[in-house]
């Protein structure tokens, strides 16, 4: 299967900062990946070299199997929805969609029209008068209005209320159903795209902490508990992520090998939240496994 | 695209209009006056315009009228003079916000992302707007270049600095040149107000060396000499247009003799030996001037400066859209 993204030890350096640093990865089409990473982890970097916004400092990036920002064919093949969603504040929705017609030799005016009149966003009035949930349904259907093969949205809940979010996220993923496409969604929280999303890519200080298909990752990280006893000393685990202990108990969430556990051990699962907070926890734990989905990876971008 | 441009630009372009109105309600009742008293003066019958008469006695009919002229609308020339930085508010107005109010309100992601390249996008809305520059600047030429017509004639000081840069092509140029170092200075800060800033000070800066240093040597001077004693005193006519760039008194030897470079001696037999006592014996006024028939191709050789600039910092700019960090 071909990649809808593609990067090989992608880096972006802002004067001596390296905003992204050998970034190597490849997120399968048909997924919807979550690209997940606190505040300055270089998440935005990565959308921004993905739609061809910035420019590779190291490395290089594909998607959609070209090299973006060279080629006008591939800004249309690509729906993007910047942090914040920036739209002209001055104009209201219904000239948003003409500029998107204007701009795009492919643009579904009608699809962007009823989606927005069926969420009750008023067409006619200037975008800076609506409200924060309603510039994002705009700013989104102008994106699905092109008919991406690949969506990046940055952050696109960030300025959402709880409520404004859930539906924000339930239109998003209707939208998916329908039309089949790849989507990165970033965001500093895990929680906001847990229930939507199927691929995992985990940013921390400018580089790729975790990345795989979300079955994958639940599949392979085991929480254990039993016994206190020294992390360095259980068998049957290729890495101890995160011990915690009590006076008599140890919990410690770990990658697993496959079978032959300790037995001493209980063997429970863990939840994609647990496992993503206990790797942002160890910026040292990294865990780049091949899914299968994708070629294997190493942390330092050694690949074929 | 190009609805997107004039849907973005209409407000700016409505507020040319109105501003160019304003101008106008200045321009054409005082333009008016201005005809009529050259008119009624009768300053046109009696300047030969075509060949002027190079010295002027201080009995000639035609010098006492133009003071009177001059004199009379002194006050409005001063004025005019505000209208040298029209052009500076197509850069402010027009050049600076183009990209850098995208990239102050992050606007630049949602169009920079559409189905265009950033080249095509920069270039049709520079082609546009620029444009619409070249237009309101050659209309307010014309407009300008009817006003200032009396004030030439009456004055012989179309080509001196200041006067030369109020009217005829130079204004486009300016115009146009402002508008690009706008472009440029407002994608380089990526911030509407320190643009507008950059732009008025650089603006000034370049008009103000180009004119003092560089416009005097567009062409080797030419120069002229002229007695200090004689019979009738004469002194070279400025009605004759030339732009005077120095003048002064030089002794026999050629030995400058005068600070500063707007001194001249005239005397006629009685007060001679007053002169002579200052200067010595054989001095002789000289004065280096660019002759007034050199007005258009001046003109022409500093549009054409101001538009290779503009033209450089365009594509200058257009460039760093390019690769812009984003």
């Amino acid at each position: 299967m071909s990649a809808a993204v593609e990067a090989t030890g992608l880096g972006k350096r802002y004067r001596r900062t390296w905003a992204l640093r050998d970034c190597t990865l490849a997120i399968p089409q048909g997924r919807i990946a979550a690209l997940v990473g606190p505040n300055g982890a270089g998440k935005t970097t990565l959308l921004h070299l993905a739609v061809g916004l910035l420019a590779p400092t190291a490395g290089a990036i594909r998607v959609l199997g070209q090299t973006p920002g060279r080629d006008p064919d591939l800004l249309g093949r690509v729906g993007f929805v910047a942090q914040d969603a920036p739209l002209y504040g001055d104009l209201n929705g219904a000239e948003h969609l003409r500029l998107g017609v204007e701009l795009n030799r492919r643009f579904d005016q009608t699809l962007a029209r009823d989606r927005l009149e069926r969420l009750g966003v008023p067409l006619d009035r200037r975008v800076d008068r609506l409200s924060g949930g309603q510039r994002a349904q705009v700013a989104l259907a102008m994106a699905l209005a092109k008919r991406p093969e690949l969506l990046l949205l940055d952050e696109p809940v960030a300025s959402l209320d709880p409520l404004a979010r859930r539906e924000f996220l339930q239109a998003l993923m209707g939208s998916v159903a329908e039309q089949g496409l790849t989507v990165v969604l970033s965001s500093h929280l895990l929680a906001d795209l847990e229930r939507v999303c199927d691929y995992l890519i985990v940013l921390q200080a400018a580089r790729v902490q975790l990345l795989g298909s979300v079955d994958e990752l639940l599949e392979r990280h085991k929480l254990l508990v039993g016994p206190r006893r020294d992390p360095a000393r259980v068998s049957g685990v290729a890495a101890v992520v995160r011990a915690t202990h009590t006076d008599r108990q140890s919990t410690l969430l770990v990658r697993t090998d496959g079978p032959g556990r300790d037995p001493a051990l209980a063997v429970e699962d863990v939840t994609l939240e647990d496992l993503v907070l206990a790797y942002l926890a160890d910026p040292s734990a990294g865990a780049l496994p091949g899914p299968t989905a994708a070629p294997a990876h190493d942390r330092l971008g050694a690949q074929a | 695209m190009t609805w997107l441009v004039w849907r973005q630009h209409r407000q700016q372009l409505l507020a040319a209009a109105i501003a160019m109105l304003a101008v106008a309600l200045f321009l054409v009742p005082t333009g008016r006056q201005m005809h009529a008293a050259f008119d009624e003066l009768g300053l046109r019958g009696c300047l030969p315009g075509a060949s002027p008469s190079e010295f002027l006695t201080s009995d000639d009919g035609c010098a006492s009228l133009s003071e009177q002229f001059s004199g009379r609308f002194q006050g409005l020339a001063t004025t005019s003079l505000l209208l040298l930085f029209l052009p500076v508010v197509a850069g402010m107005f027009w050049g600076a916000p183009l990209v850098a109010r995208e990239v102050e309100h992050g606007t630049h992601r949602l169009v920079w992302t559409q189905g265009v390249t950033r080249l095509r996008w920069a270039t049709v809305k520079l082609a546009l707007v620029g444009g619409g520059v070249v237009l309101v600047a050659a209309a307010y030429a014309l407009l300008v270049g009817w006003w200032v017509a009396p004030l030439n004639d009456a004055t012989g000081y179309r080509f001196t600095w200041l006067f030369f840069d109020q009217q005829g092509p130079v204004l486009v140029g300016y115009a146009v040149f402002a508008f690009a170092l706008g472009v440029l200075v407002g994608t380089l800060t990526g911030k509407v107000l320190p643009a507008m800033a950059i732009t008025l000070g650089g603006f000034l800066a370049t008009r103000v060396a180009v004119a003092l240093l560089v416009r005097p040597r567009f062409l080797p001077y030419q120069r002229r000499t002229y007695p200090t004693i004689s019979g009738s005193p004469a002194e070279p006519n400025q009605l004759a247009g030339d732009w005077v760039i120095s003048r002064g008194v030089y002794s026999v030897q050629g030995v400058k003799l005068t600070p500063g470079s707007g001194s001249q001696a005239l005397c006629d037999q009685t007060s001679a030996p007053r002169c002579v006592a200052k200067y010595g014996v054989g001095a002789y006024n000289q004065e280096l001037f660019q002759p007034a028939d050199r007005f258009w191709l001046f003109q022409g050789i500093e549009t054409a400066l101001f538009v290779a600039l503009a033209v450089v910092l365009l594509v200058l700019a257009v460039h760093l859209v390019r690769r812009r960090v984003a």
